[in-house]
């Protein structure tokens, strides 16, 4: 941080088309919107000098996200709702900023900070499903206690459940399929992603695939204690 | 038309294939309009990254989008594990914007960039379900209409389309809507539609032209009844005319020249004579310092990019560049946005250009010498001695450079093995050069890149009458080269012999060639400019299949009489010229830049009657 620059945290949305973008395609896309948005960047110092912003846990392509969040030095004060209509009115559609508010220069950084993650799970296919066997099928897995992650040519990962999931996952039906509502902690060395686990615990109970849609509802941060919050 | 929303049907498939931005649509800056009375769509025969930055697309779109009742949108070819799932799946190919099917829009523009792009134009048509062949096509099809470089000898192609327009299309491609609108609305059949189309200027209707043949099969001519012959190009007489497109499709993907980039000049009349840029793109319009930094500062604030590039053929040419440059640098100063140049003239000017912008300081500064010795560079009209080489590299090494790229060719006519050892001479005094220049403790981290691509003829140019080296002889000066290249400091890079042997084929070929190209892609070929996606074997099986000897076409010379595919279209460079050119090669004698002095005869302002435009005095 350097005096006279403000840390402005900003709330926003990724859904619809653009739930398939990567992260870098999200950062690079939100660097655009805050210079279309004609805002005074704050613009780092050395070689290539770039924009001073910085971004919380990525987002896997083809998860959606509705409170994700990215901190912004500005040179100079602008009002925050000011700054929200400038961002909102330079994003691209199914890229939605929804707050922004000032934060103490102290502040740890998203990354460091936030630790949990909310998500909406929702599973559809050709064939019907219960909720009961859905359910059925991931406390089995759940009580298991462990998820293991084979991946081409690196060490497998392995999730023990009762460290990553915060409680247990909640089945229910949803317009278009059942939904899980599940909530993650989100570690330095990487977090367990829902598709797996649901994948995982439905192939094992041999229930066909199906098609899985992911949506990060909330990135909170916990704190001693067992309360979630957002971060702004 | 049936307006069909695809997305349902293509979502699903997108966690199944490499990188589905390509596919989304949702760019800052993308045009939607379901509504238009009139639909084009604008297809780049590759995938999103390689086309989504192609200027003259930018261009087209803007224009059709400012046409009263017209819509257009973008398209690109899916990457092989789309296209095979889109097929097996019944998907058709489909349109960005609206994500219809699209067969069903009024217009496909396509353009042609590259010879070897040529099979995917069978791949959009195969999986838009379009018929590949124009005579094959009724009232229901939309009209195919191609154009870009490639236009100037599109014979490979023609009959895929219904009509190709060559030069520039600011104008024409609102002639060519309307011809086509009143046609089709006034009912009429689409042989009419045709008709109506030959007649705008500088559109050529394939279908009209019948090219004869001798019992050989050796090319006689070109007969038509009614259709103008020759087809001549159409060109804008000042860029001032039209601003440039200042809020472009900006988009998610790390796409090809992922910037904002402003056109400062069009045409180059340097006159190197194995270019076919510069006998095409002629006469040289330059927009003014003034219009330059207007658009550039409107385009990166309707765009958000970090990065402009000021493009052209020869962007150092330009008469005003150090006001250019200077103003921008002047607007852009701490905002983090960085000015490149893409090309640079052998000449300390354009080093101190470059250092006043701090363009190029890690990726290094790249200049084209073309050929390793004075006596070749006279042939091919490259304007540039040793001299100004080493001055050139001792200023930018002085100045803080560590890295140059250096471009040479190898096959050029009348080329010896001392031509392509002088290339590794050169190449050893520009590293000297480099190093006495260079402040000792430094000295480790000089690089010179060295990228040898082999010249391949191409139509309109005074070289289109000689002979390719067969890919044998390219390999063999490619080991000569390597044999006799320094080694430490050096990066060396080929083009492969055999894609320059293939594109040989196709730039010089006749009509014949649209059955070689068609059976290629029936045998498995897409996407062959991909170096992972080549294979020649499975090009020469298809000429062996229609009975055609690519070495007839590639590795021939001709007479400098003899009939040429592409004698019906004219970019308005004379033949005169070119031959007359061709003569001072062979006697390695130089012509001037008729943008710095007089006119050298071409002929192009004259047959198109235009002028050339500049926004001072060139030095």
């Amino acid at each position: 941080m350097t005096p006279g620059e403000f840390r402005l945290r900003v709330c926003f949305a990724k859904g619809g088309r653009l739930r398939w973008l990567s992260h870098l395609e999200l950062v690079r896309a939100l660097e655009r919107v805050v210079r279309r948005a004609g805002l005074p960047y704050a613009v780092t110092a050395g070689f290539s000098p770039h924009m001073k912003i910085a971004f919380g846990h990525a987002l896997p392509v083809g998860t959606e996200g509705e409170h994700e969040y990215f901190d912004l030095w500005l040179t100079s004060y602008v009002r925050p709702d000011e700054a929200l209509a400038a961002l909102s009115a330079a994003s691209p559609s199914d890229l939605e900023p929804s707050e922004a508010a000032y934060i103490g220069d102290r502040q740890p950084s998203l990354t460091a900070y936030l630790n949990v993650a909310v998500y909406r799970v929702v599973v559809g296919g050709e064939e019907e499903l219960s909720v009961q066997s859905v359910d059925e099928a991931l406390r089995t897995f759940v009580s298991a206690g462990e998820l293991r992650i084979e991946r081409k040519g690196k060490k497998a990962k392995v999730f023990d459940l009762s460290r990553s999931l915060r409680e247990e996952p909640r089945v229910s039906v949803a317009k278009d399929g059942i939904e899980i509502a599940m909530s993650v902690r989100v570690g330095p060395d990487g977090s367990l992603r829902p598709e797996w686990l649901v994948r995982s615990a439905l192939e094992q109970a041999s229930i066909a695939v199906p098609r899985v849609h992911v949506t990060r509802v909330d990135t909170l941060v916990e704190v001693d204690g067992g309360v979630a919050s957002r971060p702004m | 038309m049936t307006d069909r929303d695809l997305w349902p049907r293509i979502e699903p498939l997108l966690e199944r294939v490499e990188r589905p931005a390509r596919y989304i649509d949702r760019e800052w800056g993308a045009a939607h309009d379901e509504a238009a009375g009139y639909r084009a769509v604008l297809l780049y025969p590759d995938c999103y990254e390689v086309g989504q930055a192609n200027q003259a697309i930018g261009i087209l779109y803007e224009r059709l989008n400012a046409l009263d009742d017209v819509a257009a949108e973008r398209a690109f070819v899916p990457w092989v594990d789309m296209g095979d799932l889109m097929r097996a799946e019944g998907v058709p190919l489909f349109s960005l914007e609206s994500c219809a099917p699209v067969a069903g829009f009024d217009l496909l523009g396509i353009t042609l960039p590259y010879e070897l792009t040529f099979t995917n134009i069978c791949e959009a048509l195969d999986l838009a379900g379009i018929p590949l062949r124009a005579a094959a096509r009724d009232e229901s099809h939309p009209l195919v209409i191609g154009g870009g470089p490639c236009a100037f000898n599109p014979e490979p192609v023609a009959d895929f389309f219904d009509a190709i327009l060559l030069g520039e299309g600011e104008d024409a491609v609102g002639e060519i809507v309307e011809a086509h609108r009143a046609a089709k609305s006034a009912g009429l059949p689409r042989a009419e539609w045709l008709a109506a189309l030959s007649r705008v200027p500088g559109v050529y209707v394939p279908s009209l032209y019948r090219p004869q043949h001798d019992a050989d099969g050796r090319l006689l001519g070109v007969e038509t009844d009614s259709a103008p012959v020759p087809v001549a190009k159409r060109v804008v007489t000042s860029l001032s005319e039209h601003r440039a497109p200042t809020c472009p499709v900006v988009p998610f993907m790390d796409v090809v020249h992922d910037r904002y980039t402003i056109e400062v000049l069009r045409g180059c009349t340097r006159g190197c004579r194995f270019c076919q840029a510069g006998m095409i793109y002629r006469p040289v319009r330059e927009r003014t310092p003034d219009e330059i930094v207007r658009d550039t500062l409107a385009g990166l604030k309707c765009t958000g990019y970090d990065e402009i590039s000021l493009t052209s053929l020869s962007t150092a040419d330009h008469s005003a560049l150090e006001e250019i440059l200077r103003r921008l640098s002047r607007r852009l100063a701490g905002s983090g946005v960085s000015i490149s140049l893409p090309s640079l003239r052998v000449d300390a000017f354009s080093v101190e250009m470059a250092r006043m912008i701090g363009s190029g300081k890690k990726s290094g500064l790249t200049f084209a010498p073309e050929a390793g010795t004075q006596r070749l560079r006279d042939v091919i009209n490259k304007n540039v001695t040793e001299d100004d080489l080493v001055t050139t590299v001792q200023t930018a090494f002085g100045a803080g450079w560590r890295r140059v790229k250096l471009y040479f060719m190898i096959g050029l006519p009348t080329e010896t093995d001392d031509d392509i050892l002088g290339i590794a001479e050169l190449v050893k005094k520009v590293l000297w050069t480099a190093r006495e220049a260079t402040p000792p403790a430094q000295r480790g981290s000089i690089r010179v890149g060295v990228s040898v691509s082999t010249f391949v003829p191409k139509s309109h140019t005074p070289f289109q009458f000689d002979a390719q080296l067969t890919p044998e002889e390219v390999a063999r000066r490619q080991r000569l080269l390597r044999e006799a290249m320094p080694r430490k400091g050096v990066d060396l890079h080929w083009h492969d012999n055999e894609v320059s042997f293939l594109e040989g084929a196709l730039a010089r070929g006749g009509r014949e060639l649209s059955h070689v190209i068609e059976a290629a892609w029936r045998g498995g070929c897409r996407f062959d400019a991909w170096t992972e996606r080549f294979s020649l074997a499975r090009w020469l099986d298809a000429f062996a299949a229609v009975g055609i000897d690519p070495s007839q076409i590639s590795n021939r010379e001709r007479d400098e009489d003899e009939p040429l595919p592409w004698d019906h279209l004219t970019s308005g460079v004379s033949r005169r010229y070119l031959v007359r050119e061709r003569e001072r090669a062979l006697a390695a004698r130089v012509t001037p830049d008729c943008s710095f002095d007089g006119c050298t005869g071409c002929d192009a302002c004259g047959d198109l009657n235009v002028d050339i435009v500049l926004a001072g005095e060139r030095r």
